[in-house]
């Protein structure tokens, strides 16, 4: 009913209709019986079928899935010999590390709460008393990765204010017996190696203290 | 004689079972090759037997050898005098053209597919290149068919004269040899194109289904708690079995002669031609497994307990899906019966009987059912796809709206047994309708001693052909038919989409039904009126017979010379290789040396 108030009338008036003139459907006995739309039909999927079957028992078409993995590489035997993955792989997290050794992390929980798989667990923790750092940043005291809740989607590298946590490694998760053996821990995640064969960033870091250190810090009040 | 009828009823019996059934496999290849074409892609190859190297080499070269060694065999131990002499050079002349010009278009095309096989050893290199040099493929078509006609020419013209007996001297001996020649030569030469240490036996992929129905065995099989177990076991056997049995009233050959020497089997017969009219009394074999005066009646009495089967599998599965989908197979089924039987009055009123295997003898005397019964084939097709629930008919197992319908609750071999039944019902109606509109056994201008083209009284060629050799082009052509039918049902089924229920039961009972009984009546007065026709109008009749058997052979010569000329069309491939995969052994160094199967 709508529609009909809409196309007809309108702001013109009503007895003056304009609009495209729609063709009616053809409801010849033909269409209607619907006979030669089924021949026409089935002539397009037999000559398809034709080409199709006539290439295949010919060897005349090409079998994607055949020639994809008939490359040249016969056999990896694993894991001596590995596929080199793509420069852009994102392996097992590490967490990366200041020039002083220390966790680059500063406990922010971003990573944690852009975290889809919700497999990461951070407890915060104050630099001791007379810490430059103190008051500044936290640092983690346990940081935890389920290897195997996470979904390597990088979300957490993305979030990372202070890039150290990166999925750099390289290294895919490997199975082991038993599902504790996937829990990182710190000391785990920091024991890894990015590509590049460091354990730091590029990026440099700029601690509280330093003259370089761009923010707000005892030394320097705004 | 006991013996030999229990042994030839065994053996009909396996006949028609085996062809059903491996029918029926072919065609799940057949629907997933079309399943396949819809996304252009390569069908369902990856099932594979890995051979030795020997082993495959063996396979493909020693029967090859062994008809070469047979044939020269048979030609050193028997000698042909007389007219045996010259009929021997010609069928031996035309196997050596044949054998040579498709050993030579086998190995060219495998030469223009793949390229010269250089690591084949130097022979074989060197045959390529020759190959290669030839060029196109077809030229050995139209040589080979080039060399069969100016032999048939020659025989034709040369016949009596001294030159004629000379090259049929040169004929008699030089054809087997060159037939043993190329036969061994082409299979050797396969067998020595196999350069690595296995061989995939891939067949076109048709060991995908094998595989699948392996497969279907060894799966759990799942019986829903609170189904009644009997019958939820008893339903697929229900289906499956009358899908099988009612091939036992379809003849798939005309009835085979074996003579009677003294109360022994005489062979000796089958090599003989038999008398065009009547059939023999005395050791005839009718090529059909059980010999029924109601075959028509037993076809339809037990294709209808098929919907038993789905029926009581829905109710057995306690499952709403199940149930609804058990209900409307049974109702689909019911009405769609009624249909399929009233198209078939019409054609029992022109055959005058009830025995499918007359039916095919009236067909070959006058004119293909086609010709006499369009609509009634053509309503009895719709109704036949409607009746074996497939595509566009499968409002039973429809998966959007009741998840599989009547086999929801089935797994492993039960529900192969259920998806299997469907196919051999493609097989048994297609077989059916092959028999009743497609003329069954007969092929056009073949009777029983020969081909015998006529248009009315006016003979235009005749050739008198062994009795075996007769009834083995019949099955042969049945098979055929058959299969035709077969493939254009799955067609049909990757063309249309699903009918929605309401329209599904108003085709059947306001549009199928209703046109099968105006074809009925119309049937009925043409038959009154031809009854009374005068003998001209009689003539007339019989000629527009033979014109439809003449237009069925023109229209067969063409189609298969189509399919010849479309299967030799070149194309060219292009090896593709996209997969990253790749790039990272290019990476590493890596090198294309090994082929990885898959």
């Amino acid at each position: 009913m709508a529609m009909s108030n809409i196309v007809v009338g309108g702001a013109l008036g009503p007895n003056k209709v304009s609009g495209k003139p729609v063709k009616r459907p053809v409801r010849s006995a033909g269409v209607q019986s619907y006979v030669p739309e089924i021949a026409k039909g089935l002539g397009i999927t037999m000559s398809h079928f034709f080409k199709n079957t006539k290439e295949m028992v010919l060897s005349q078409r090409n079998d994607p899935v055949l020639e994809g993995i008939d490359d040249g590489i016969n056999c990896i035997s694993y894991p001596e010999q590995r596929r080199p993955y793509p420069e852009r792989f994102r392996g097992l997290h590490r967490l990366t590390h200041r020039e002083d050794g220390s966790v680059r992390c500063v406990a922010c929980l971003c990573c944690s709460t852009a975290c889809p798989a919700q497999c990461i667990h951070i407890d915060a923790g104050e630099y001791p008393e007379g810490d430059p750092r103190r008051g500044y940043e936290r640092f983690p005291t346990r940081f935890v990765i389920d290897e195997l809740r996470c979904v390597f989607c990088g979300f957490c590298v993305e979030a990372c204010p202070c890039d150290a946590i990166r999925m750099d490694t390289g290294v895919h998760a490997a199975p082991y017996d038993s599902r504790e053996q996937f829990i990182y821990e710190k000391d785990t995640l920091m024991s890894f190696v990015g590509r590049d064969g460091t354990q730091l960033t590029a990026n440099p870091r700029h601690e509280p203290g330093d003259s370089t250190h761009p923010g707000v810090d005892r030394e320097k009040h705004h | 004689m006991t013996t030999a009828l229990v042994f030839s009823f065994v053996a009909k019996a396996l006949f028609v079972v085996m062809f059903g059934m491996n029918v029926a496999v072919i065609l799940t290849w057949v629907d997933r090759r079309q399943g396949a074409v819809i996304a252009d892609r390569v069908g369902p190859n990856r099932a594979v037997i890995w051979l030795p190297r020997r082993l495959a080499q063996g396979m493909v070269a020693g029967p090859a050898l062994l008809l070469a060694v047979g044939v020269i065999a048979f030609f050193l131990t028997n000698k042909a005098e007389g007219v045996e002499r010259m009929g021997r050079a010609l069928l031996f002349t035309h196997l050596a053209i044949l054998a040579t010009w498709l050993t030579g278009l086998a190995i060219a095309g495998r030469v223009r597919a793949r390229g010269v096989n250089a690591e084949a050893g130097a022979v074989v290199a060197n045959l390529d290149r020759f190959f290669a040099w030839l060029g196109d493929p077809r030229i050995f078509v139209y040589a080979g068919l080039g060399a069969h006609a100016v032999t048939l020419l020659a025989s034709g013209l040369l016949r009596g004269t001294t030159t004629g007996t000379s090259l049929r001297e040169v004929a008699y001996g030089a054809s087997p040899a060159i037939f043993a020649v190329a036969v061994a030569g082409g299979a050797v030469y396969a067998a020595s194109s196999f350069t690595e240490d296995r061989v995939g036996l891939r067949l076109f992929g048709l060991l995908h289904p094998a595989a699948d129905g392996l497969k279907t065995m060894f799966k759990e099989d799942f019986v829903p708690p609170n189904a009644d177990r009997f019958l939820h076991s008893l339903a697929p056997f229900i289906s499956f079995f009358p899908a099988l049995v009612v091939l036992a009233v379809v003849p798939f050959g005309d009835t085979l002669c074996f003579g009677d020497k003294g109360g022994k089997i005489d062979f000796g017969s089958l090599a003989r031609t038999v008398p065009r009219e009547g059939l023999c009394t005395d050791g005839a074999v009718a090529l059909q497994v059980v010999d029924v005066n109601v075959g028509i009646l037993y076809f339809f009495a037990l294709a209808g307990t098929g919907i038993v089967g789905a029926a009581l599998a829905g109710w057995a599965s306690d499952n709403k899906y199940s149930l609804l989908g058990g209900l409307r197979a049974a109702s689909q089924m019911v009405s769609y019966e009624v249909t399929l039987g009233l198209t078939l009055i019409g054609a029992i009123m022109v055959y005058g009987t009830l025995r499918i295997d007359e039916m095919v003898r009236w067909q070959a005397e006058n004119t293909w059912g086609l010709f006499v019964q369009p609509v009634a084939f053509f309503l009895f097709f719709a109704a036949a796809v409607a009746e074996s629930k497939r595509i566009p008919f499968d409002i039973p197992e429809g998966e959007s709206e009741i998840v599989a319908g009547y086999f929801t609750e089935y797994s492993g071999m039960k529900f192969a047994m259920f998806f299997f039944a469907e196919y051999v019902a493609v097989v048994a109606s297609s077989a059916l309708m092959a028999a009743i509109f497609l003329g069954g056994w007969a092929l056009p201008f073949i009777e029983r001693d020969g081909i015998y083209l006529a248009i009315g009284d006016t003979v235009l060629v005749r050739q008198s052909l062994t009795h075996l050799s007769v009834v083995l082009l019949g099955v042969l052509a049945f098979v055929g038919k058959t299969l035709l039918l077969c493939w254009l049902q799955i067609t049909i089924r990757w063309t249309l989409p699903r009918f929605r229920y309401d329209q599904l039961m108003r085709l059947g009972w306001r549009k199928l039904l209703p046109a099968s009984l105006v074809n009925i009546l119309v049937t009925g007065l043409i038959i009154l009126a031809i009854a009374s026709a005068s003998p001209s109008v009689m003539n007339a009749l019989r000629i527009a017979g033979d014109m439809t058997e003449l237009l069925v052979a023109v229209l067969g010569i063409v189609a298969l010379g189509a399919l010849v000329r479309f299967v030799l069309a070149p194309a060219e491939k292009k090896r593709m290789v996209v997969s990253s995969a790749q790039k990272f052994a290019a990476a590493l160094g890596g090198v294309k040396s090994a082929r990885m199967g898959a």
